[in-house]
Parts: C-alpha cells; structure tokens; sequence
C-alpha cells in the first residue's frame, strides 16, 4: 500500500474542515436567501456534456474515463454545463426565470496557472436562467459582494467587470482572421502594452487603441469614457452602453469601491456573452472566482435563452481565510 | 508597501541601475549585504532576490507582486503573469548551435537536443514536426556536442564567444529575450495604484 496522495489532492482535518464548512454555509445561506434553489447535479457525465458546455481545450482538463457501452465519461469538471442541459430539457416546461445554486467539487488536470496546484476544487456557484439584462447582471453581482462581506472579506476583495462583447465588435470591425484575433487577445489579456501598439501600428487599428489604457490600468467609469473616445463600432459601443448602466447601477447600491471595471479581462472569450467577472482576494495570488453571461450555452440543448452566473472556489478562499485567521491569533 | 523579485546574476544590475534612474534606490550598504529580502529607501518597496527560474513562481502565487526577470525563463516557465513592459535589459538571444553550420538541411530522423530549456527547446523542434530527444542539463551545455552528447544544443549567446570557443555555430535565432517587468494578476487589480506607479516610473526611464 501506498503512502502517496495524488497532486493536486489534500485532506482537510479539525479547524480547517470546520472553517471550510462555514465558508460553504455562509455562501449557500446568502444563494437562498435571494431564492436560489439548490441543486445537486451528477458527479460522472458523458464528456460531450462539457465539450459542450466549455468548450472543447477546457473539457479536455477533465479526468475521462468509458463507460460499458465504450463511450466517453468525465468526472465533472464544472457543473454549470450540467445546469444549463437541465434547465433546457429536464425543466423546459417551469417558468421562468430559473435560480440554482451549488456546492460541489469539479475536478481538472492540467491547471492554466503553476499557483492552482488543486485538481480537486469544490465551486460555490449559482445560475440564473431566463432573464436577460440589467438587473439579472447585477443581482449575481450583489450576491457576489453579499458572501463576500459576510466573510468579512469587506474592503480586502475587488470584482472586475467587462462585457466581452466589446472587443469582439473592435475584432470583428477588423475583420481579423482566427490568429492574428487569438494575438490580439493575448496581448490585452498579457498587458503588453508595447506589443499591442506595435500590433496596432501594423493592422491599423484605431478603435483596439481602446485596450491600450486597460494595459496600463483598470479604474471605475472613467474607464468606460476613455473607450468611447476611439470606440465607434455599434457591436462594441452597445456593450460599453450596458457596461455603462451596469456600473451606474451598482454605485445607486454603493458598491462602487468593491468594482472595477477591466476592459482588459479577455480571457474567456468564447464562453461568455455578455458581462464577464473576476473576484480577487488579498491574499490569494491568483482569481478566487469567476462568472458572466453566457447566452449560448443553453442553445446548444435545445433551448435559447439568457444565462448569468459566477463560482466561488471554496478551498482557494478558505485558505486565505485559514491563513488571517492563524495571523490575527 | 510591493514587493519585487529581482532575478540574480546576469540581470540584477542592470534592473536595479534601471529602477535607481526611475527613482526607486536601494542604499548602498543593503545592496552589498548577502541578505536577500531588502526595503528601499522610501519603504514603499521590498525587494527580494531569487534566482531566475523562481521569479516566475514568487510572482505567480503572489508572494512578490512584481518581478524583472528575462524572458528566456518565462518562456520556459509557461507562467500566467502579466507582461505590462520589456525593460530592454541584458539583451541576448535564445538559439540553435551545432558544431556543422548546415546541421538543420542534415536531419535525418530525430535528432538529440542538450538543453537547459527543454521546454522551448521541444516547442521549437514541435512546432516543425522534428523528433528530438531533449537532454536536460543545467550547466556547460556547449560541451555536449564536443563530447558526444548532443547533435545540437539550445541556449542563450550574448556575445557568442563561449559558443565559438566550444566550435560551435549558431544555426537558428529561437527568440530574442530582453529584461521584462512581471506582475501578479491579483496585484495588479488589488494594488492598482501602486502597480501602475511602478510601471509608469519604470516607463518614464525606457
């Protein structure tokens, strides 16, 4: 017998299974206090399922296995493309909209950053499907901010939001073809100032000179206005008008010094539709959470409609929480 | 306060006279101290020095918020970091060597690759579809070929008299690898301003 564990595995023993036991109850408190339902979706699924649901270089992160009959199974790695099959087949007929929250673990291999060693993350998520617009973006924002605060995490967290349809109206205006977009991307969602102006010298691009501030900082409105002044495709100058009611909507709520706005995050493009969202903690050197629109995903069981939603992970913020919790004793 | 790593050796120097002109200075005597975590005169900085291949990993957990490191050891690294400026500092190029100039044309098969930088190294040979078989050194690797070890080697030339001395000429230019500042994705969302201070000093003396 071996004494190994695999990586990216751990046990949590006593005080810190406790701790982690009362992020996930805060969290899923708050979820039904805004009447968010919970659900409990299956562990092992068809691989096509999240081919589906996240696309295809993030479903291959999964552990996959076959069934008796030979096709392929995953453990799941998200639960969010589960959610969307049942709102659009099992639950077709309930009216909406849809709100499902969960606390489950997702498993993945290969991890994009060295820092998230974990192969076994348990998300703290919600979806709320059917509802488009305004005032479903914010709702997931709020609650956001909610179990944010009621950790005690006020004032040591920032939201970032941007709506991805922005750059994809300043790529399309360029007509780019599929790499030089991947390029363009990388470049914004790197920082690389420099490289991007030289990319926009060479295909002259005015409009993507929108990104160059986003490279050098993110901020609040001022940010918005900033694009306006060379943005002038409709695709994008819609997306930066909702980004623009979005943020007027939540300083009406105060949570303005919780949010910036980061026209910079470009990192999962083709997933979301609309706004997307990163949560950062100090004391977490990498995103603690993440979310957004995605309007596609449901489409592709059969049943189109508006989709919002953002996870938690719950062992990255119960380690930072472990972590002040040991430095205030 | 943010914290900086500074790869040692071949990069230090130059990144600390590159942050001195910017106005971030250590004072004299902490620079010629062995200690390896230092504040700068104002406080508003700490630096700590790693050797090169650990910058990456302090900056991508976030144990230091930013780091100067080239990019030779980023690209072996495959770290997610921003990459806001190339520093332009301790210039150099990743290469191809071999002891036969024409040794590319000569393929035959696979070939055997001594290398520090396997990952580039196997990357670069991929993406052409050459087998190789990487042979991963962490020192001296001119004289793989010498002694038989190696058809060829990839590494770093900054003059390439190490490389001339060994006999061995430069095949093919992998990259050109400059100084770079790094950051942390957290920090730069939850030290924005400090962050940005540093990048537009540091911009303000390119």
């Amino acid at each position: 017998m071996s004494s190994r564990i695999p990586a990216g595995m751990r046990y949590y023993i006593g005080d810190e299974a406790r701790l982690r036991r009362k992020v996930e109850d805060v969290a899923m408190s708050v979820f039904q206090g805004w009447d968010y339902e919970e659900v409990i979706t299956p562990s092992v699924d068809y691989y096509d399922l999240f081919e589906q649901g996240m696309g295809e270089r993030e479903a291959q992160r999964g552990f996959r296995f076959t069934d008796n009959d030979g096709r392929l199974l995953a453990l799941r790695p998200d639960v969010t493309s589960s959610v969307a099959r049942m709102a659009a087949t099992l639950l077709s007929d309930r009216p909406r909209p849809l709100r499902f929250c969960y606390a489950a673990p997702v498993f993945r291999q290969q991890t994009q950053s060295h820092a998230e060693w974990r192969r076994e993350n348990t998300q703290l998520g919600c979806e709320l499907i059917g509802i488009n617009g305004k005032s479903a973006d914010l709702e997931v924002l709020r609650l956001a901010a909610e179990i944010l605060s009621r950790l005690e995490l006020q004032s040591s967290y920032c939201i970032t939001i941007n709506n991805v349809e922005i750059f994809n109206g300043v790529a399309a205006d360029l007509n780019l073809e599929p790499r030089a977009r991947e390029e363009l991307r990388r470049l914004i969602d790197t920082r690389q100032g420099a490289e991007l102006q030289q990319f926009l010298r060479d295909c002259g691009a005015g409009e993507a000179r929108a990104f160059l501030r986003p490279t050098q900082l993110t901020g609040k409105l001022e940010v918005i206005q900033a694009a306006r002044s060379v943005i002038t495709n409709t695709r994008s100058v819609a997306a930066l008008d909702s980004l623009e009611a979005l943020w007027t909507a939540i300083e009406s709520h105060g949570l303005q010094d919780a949010f910036e706005i980061d026209l910079g995050d470009v990192s999962s493009l083709d997933y979301y539709t609309g706004l997307s969202l990163k949560i950062f903690v100090h004391g977490a050197g990498s995103s603690v959470g993440r979310g957004g629109r995605y309007d596609g995903l449901t489409g592709s069981f059969g049943r189109a409609e508006p989709a919002v939603g953002f996870v938690l992970n719950l062992d990255a913020l119960t380690e930072v929480l472990g972590r002040r919790g040991a430095a205030g004793q | 306060m943010i914290t900086i790593a500074i790869a040692k050796g071949r990069m230090q120097e130059s990144a600390l006279s590159l942050l001195a002109r910017a106005g971030i200075r250590l004072s004299g005597d902490a620079v010629n101290s062995r200690r390896l975590a230092l504040m700068d005169e104002t406080g508003q900085y700490r630096f700590i020095f790693a050797k090169p291949a650990d910058v990456p990993v302090y900056v991508e957990h976030g144990i230091a918020d930013c780091g100067v490191v080239g990019r030779d050891v980023l690209l072996e690294s495959q770290a997610d970091l921003l990459l806001p400026l190339d520093l332009g500092i301790a210039r150099c190029r990743i290469v191809v060597a071999a002891v036969d100039a024409h040794a590319m044309t000569k393929v035959q098969g696979m070939i055997r690759v001594a290398t520090k930088y396997s990952q580039i190294a196997s990357a670069h040979f991929g993406a052409r579809g050459i087998p190789v078989e990487i042979i991963q050194l962490s020192g001296s690797v001119e004289l793989a070929p010498a002694l038989g070890l190696a058809d060829m080697i990839v590494d770093l030339v900054e003059t390439g008299v190490t490389l001339r001395e060994n006999g061995l000429t430069v095949v093919e230019e992998i990259a050109e690898s400059t100084g770079r500042l790094v950051v942390n994705r957290a920090s730069y969302q939850l030290k924005a301003g400090e962050v940005s201070r540093l990048v537009n000093a540091l911009q303000s003396v390119l």
